[in-house]
């Protein structure tokens, strides 16, 4: 924790990645950003780079074509960062809870650190959400995280992570 | 003096300007908006930040983009050619260029092309202009054009003009974002940089705007009432336009650069020079 780390709090950047659900909670960020919220007025950016994002604001219940592309995006995010699931399908699936084609919920994927009940939340359940996020982001420190279970991903992926 | 002070702190003072537009943005769009620090908050939060670089050359053109440019408002403020101020920044959105077309992103590559389509678009009138300004003032020096009694802007506004129409080119603003296209490649040429190196890249914006309006201010003369009041309206302009339209065609663009800004610009030239 250096000189610097006081001023996390005021400029959390979010990358938004929608993972198949029904785009209710897309429109309640996108809502967030609006002039009746606006959310930047706590300098929160909506960025959708994951290289210079801090938080990951996942929606929906992971399908299988998008499980690599969010384990990635998370890899690809600069630590410190911080995993937030909103919407009842990312709570492990809602209504799409054991189909054929979804992975029931982010955090069978990647680490998830706070969640945001509800279908749809309301947009101050997301903002409550991401002032948790935030105080939750100003604890952790620059080193490298690592998956759950990162010895299995490198070996069904044949990547290996130059840390 | 003022020109040391302005160079010396043009990160301060562009961070400021960038804080100051991101507010007059919001409450365009009837938003409260970010606090007026923000710019720094932000540069602040990404020198925290984990430092991942893609190779070294790409980490090293970034910040080769944020020297230049430092180096070309330098060189345009310190009392020199205003023509090699011009070809100074030229290195710099070259080393840009050089950074962003190194990685395999089709994203950077393709917002490194379009930064070229925008050299192309720019670049031409900036030289434009800053003939026009030698015609009237009789000098390249920004200190004879500094004590130019007479009004710059009266003998040259079709050059003022263009060059009002060029800003959004160099500032990546909307209609001509095209290589900054934010919900389209994500930010082009600076999609791979993050956290410290990513600062070079949004440091160097923040100059780049001094830049640019160090330019509308010579339109002034040695009325610097004048040109202050340029500076003001063109900033304003520049909002109402990126906040009221539409990002055009990075083809739109060079054909309204080529077309309708270089021949006006021209024109304008031709006929000074035949009435002098």
């Amino acid at each position: 924790m250096g000189f610097f780390s006081k001023f996390r709090k005021k400029s959390p950047w979010i990358l938004h990645y929608n993972t198949g659900g029904c785009n209710g909670c897309d429109i309640e960020i996108l809502s967030a950003l609006a002039p009746r919220y606006d959310i930047e007025r706590f300098g929160m950016l909506n960025r959708g780079n994951p290289k210079q994002a801090d938080i990951l604001l996942v929606t929906g219940p992971v399908t299988k074509n998008c499980k690599d592309v969010l384990r990635r995006l998370y890899l690809e995010m600069a630590e410190p960062k911080v995993v937030v699931a909103m919407g009842a399908c990312a709570h492990g699936g809602g209504i799409f809870r054991n189909f054929y084609h979804v992975e029931n919920g982010v955090n069978n994927i990647i680490p998830v650190d706070v969640w945001i009940p509800g279908c749809a939340p309301r947009v101050e359940a997301l903002i409550d959400g991401m002032v948790e996020a935030v105080e939750i982001w100003e604890k952790k420190s620059k080193e490298k995280e690592f998956l759950k279970d990162h010895e299995n991903v490198i070996k069904t992926l044949g990547v290996e992570d130059d840390g | 003096m003022i020109n040391v002070i302005l160079t010396v702190l043009a990160p301060l003072i562009g961070g400021v300007v960038y804080g100051i537009e991101r507010v007059v943005k919001a409450r365009m769009q009837k938003r409260v908006g970010p606090p007026l620090l923000q710019p720094f908050y932000d540069f602040f939060k990404l020198m925290d930040k984990r430092p991942i670089m893609i190779h070294s050359l790409h980490a090293l053109m970034g910040i080769m983009y944020f020297i230049a440019e430092w180096f070309a408002l330098a060189v345009l403020l310190l009392g020199n050619d205003l023509l090699i101020a011009v070809f100074f920044h030229v290195i710099a959105v070259l080393a840009l260029v050089i950074g962003a077309s190194s990685v395999r992103s089709p994203y950077s590559v393709l917002g490194a092309l379009r930064e070229l389509m925008h050299m192309i678009s720019y670049e031409p009138l900036m030289v434009l202009m800053v003939v026009a300004l030698y015609l009237v003032v009789g000098s390249f020096d920004i200190r004879d054009v500094l004590n130019y009694e007479g009004y710059p802007i009266l003998e040259i506004p079709l050059v003022f003009f263009a060059f009002l129409l060029t800003i959004p080119m160099m500032l990546q603003k909307s209609p001509f974002d095209v290589a900054e296209a934010h919900q389209e490649i994500i930010g082009g040429p600076e999609i791979e940089y993050s956290g410290p190196f990513y600062e070079a890249l949004y440091t160097g914006k923040w100059i780049e705007y001094i830049y640019v309006f160090t330019f509308v201010f010579l339109f002034g003369g040695s009325h610097y009432w004048l040109g202050i009041l340029l500076v003001v309206l063109a900033f304003l302009f520049i909002n109402l336009l990126d906040n009221s339209s539409a990002r055009l065609d990075f083809r739109t663009m060079v054909k309204f650069a080529w077309s309708v800004l270089i021949p006006m610009a021209a024109l304008n030239v031709i006929l000074l020079a035949l009435w002098q």
